[in-house]
């Protein structure tokens, strides 16, 4: 009985939401598939089930970092910060594993790291009442300052194999040993950093949608003043979302160094730009109150196969640059129009 | 009329830098009885009411409810005392629609602290109805709902929960005729089951056909304190205006009787 109810009134929340952002996630969408399409036509390599393992490695990084700017934006937020957090999570999860601790809990370290600088922002922003663009743009010199500093601006290297699991590893993978001697790979297993992206975007979307922080990050977002008279807590609620972001960035961060088998403090520069790129072109609004994972994830996507399509394509990196800019552009374009008093 | 007043604010202060919005307003309240509040635009009606309501903190004064010293600091503090508001702003969340707002800090879970959105939808459908027998479109976003519909909501949302003290801060602003008869029977109702209501107002009509009492600020101080047969609405105008009664003024009941 109560499972016939729920999902009805999910449906109707979900509507809400969905008849806010629907047609520029549509266009995304549409987008996307246009994109595969293009791009498969122009290589065949790109259609390959290699380069598609690729796209969902470089995808999974962006798709992490933009969950968490997902629910810092709804608040009505940004945070400038994820990319440097980044590097100083990677870092401390590397200097942990060289004290000896292992991969596991030094992660763990390396992610609550990237916490801390979230709720550092957090406290900046709803305690010395600085705003977001200010109090995430001091992190991001801060966080990455530290990074070099603790590193003296060398990458942490010998980290080991077991580091380098969770960003080359993968499930199912399937390898035969030939009678030859080489190892032929029959299936190539699902990556980590994919299933650890699917986890963290089930999770979020469920704390968005189900769960009461969830609610109270959209209306903190849609009016903040109205949501303190209504009785929510607004610091509280954008405390919790800047923490979460920050420790999505040290999972990210955990991702990418393991990936290198090396901790890199000049690494994800740039990278809260693509986080935002895909919060927004998957329909997240800048002035707050609309947005969600599912449209997140299509935008990330998007700027991974952009990124990879053009590579294969061979087109330079700064064409890339250019390209990119102006789908921004054209997302948020989309948005005004939709939004515009007919 | 009982011994103890259900609210008692007490020589209450609040400044904005130079601005005095309230300046030591002393006001009360008792059980089943309508107060009006009335006064000019930035007389402090809504200030005095935010503070209240736990929205805005003192300077200075003492606030009592059933005879005891409260502190609010933050509007689910007065909630528990079982103050409940509409606010003159409404103080919805645009993007949400009208189940979520009505519950909005206070929402309704399953065992399991997931959001309960079908108890919810039922409820707002239930008390909203008792409002605007129309109101159909509970799913949209109250962004896209008619300033009366937006109204009825946070009318809903204030008397859905267990109120002692309702503070209703221009609640009819944006309602046609027939639903702001429907918030008249309301208030009367609710007047029967023995809660006390500020109302905020600048309907003179309806002031004189629902209060008990009519207090009037002016330039943030309280300028009249009086029983609604004591005075006439041209009374009530000159305390607006002029901060003062007539100067030949004199109890209207009593005249009437001599
Ligand atoms: N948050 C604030 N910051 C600064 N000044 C404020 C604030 N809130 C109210 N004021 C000032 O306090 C005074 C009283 O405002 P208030 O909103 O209480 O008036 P009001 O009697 O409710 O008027 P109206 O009939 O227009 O609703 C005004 O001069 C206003 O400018
Ligand atoms: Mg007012």
């Amino acid at each position: 009985m109560a499972d016939i109810g729920k999902p009805a009134a999910f449906d109707g929340i979900g509507r809400v939401r969905f008849g806010a952002g629907s047609l520029q996630r549509l266009s995304a969408l549409l987008t996307l598939f246009a994109l595969v399409i293009g791009f498969g036509l122009a290589s065949s390599a790109f259609l390959s089930v290699n380069n598609g393992l690729t796209i969902l490695l470089q995808t999974s990084v962006i798709g992490i970092l933009g969950i968490g700017m997902t629910m810092v934006i709804i608040t009505g937020g940004i945070d400038l910060s994820v990319g440097s957090v980044l590097a100083l999570a990677g870092v401390i999860s590397g200097f942990a594993v060289k004290a000896g601790l292992p991969v596991f809990p030094a992660m763990t370290l390396g992610m609550l790291a990237g916490a801390a600088c979230g709720l550092f922002n957090g406290f900046v922003i709803t305690r010395m009442r600085i705003p977001p663009f200010v109090a995430t743009l001091g992190m991001m010199l801060i966080a990455r300052g530290l990074a070099l500093q603790l590193t003296g601006a060398t990458p942490v290297s010998g980290l080991g194999r077991s580091f380098g699991m969770l960003g080359n590893g993968a499930l199912f993978r399937v390898v035969e040993m030939q009678q030859s001697g080489f190892p032929r790979v029959i299936f190539p297993g699902i990556p980590y950093p994919a299933i650890l992206l699917a986890v963290v975007a089930v999770l979020i979307a469920y704390i968005l949608r189900r769960r009461r922080i969830g609610r109270h990050i959209y209306a903190t977002g849609s009016n903040e003043e109205a949501a303190r008279l209504s009785g929510v807590r607004t610091d509280h609620t954008k405390l919790y979302a800047y923490t979460m972001s920050g420790a999505l960035a040290g999972i990210a961060g955990n991702v990418l160094m393991s990936r290198l088998v090396t901790a890199q403090p000049s690494e994800g520069v740039m990278y809260e730009l693509d986080a935002i790129a895909a919060a927004v072109i998957g329909g997240a609004s800048l002035s707050g109150g609309v947005g969600g994972v599912g449209g997140t994830l299509i935008g990330a996507f998007i700027i991974g196969i952009l990124r990879n399509g053009l590579n294969m394509s061979g087109v330079s990196a700064f064409i890339q640059q250019i390209v990119i800019g102006f789908v921004v552009i054209g997302a948020v374009w989309i948005d005004q129009i939709r939004n515009r008093p007919s | 009329m009982g011994a103890t007043p259900l609210v008692e604010m007490i020589d209450i202060e609040k400044h904005f830098g130079g601005i005095r919005a309230v300046d030591h307003v002393s006001i009360d309240l008792f059980p089943g009885e309508v107060v009006g509040l009335l006064g000019h635009n930035g007389a402090g009606k809504s200030c005095l009411m935010k503070m209240l309501a736990g929205a805005m903190t003192p300077n200075g004064g003492e606030i009592r409810v059933d005879g005891k010293p409260v502190a609010f600091g933050e509007p689910n503090d007065a909630r528990a005392k079982g103050i409940e508001t509409i606010f003159q702003t409404l103080a919805l969340a645009d993007h949400l629609d009208a189940p979520a707002n009505l519950f909005l800090g206070r929402e309704l879970t399953t065992r399991f602290g997931n959001l309960d959105e079908a108890a919810m939808m039922d409820a707002a459908r239930d008390v909203l109805s008792r409002l605007n027998p129309n109101f159909k479109n509970l799913r949209d976003p109250v962004s896209s709902l008619s300033g009366g519909q937006r109204q009825v909501i946070a009318i809903g949302r204030a008397i859905y929960f267990d109120t002692k003290i309702l503070i209703m801060d221009e609640p009819t602003a944006a309602l046609g005729p027939s639903e702001t008869a429907m918030v008249a029977d309301l208030i009367r109702q609710l007047r029967e089951e023995g809660i006390g209501i500020f109302l905020v107002s600048h309907d003179m009509h309806d002031v004189f056909d629902l209060c008990d009492r009519v207090v009037v600020m002016n330039k943030g101080r309280v300028v009249g304190s009086n029983r609604i047969d004591e005075v006439t609405k041209d009374d009530v105008l000159s305390l607006i205006i002029k901060g003062e009664l007539p100067m030949d003024w004199q109890p209207r009941n009593l005249e009437v009787t001599r």
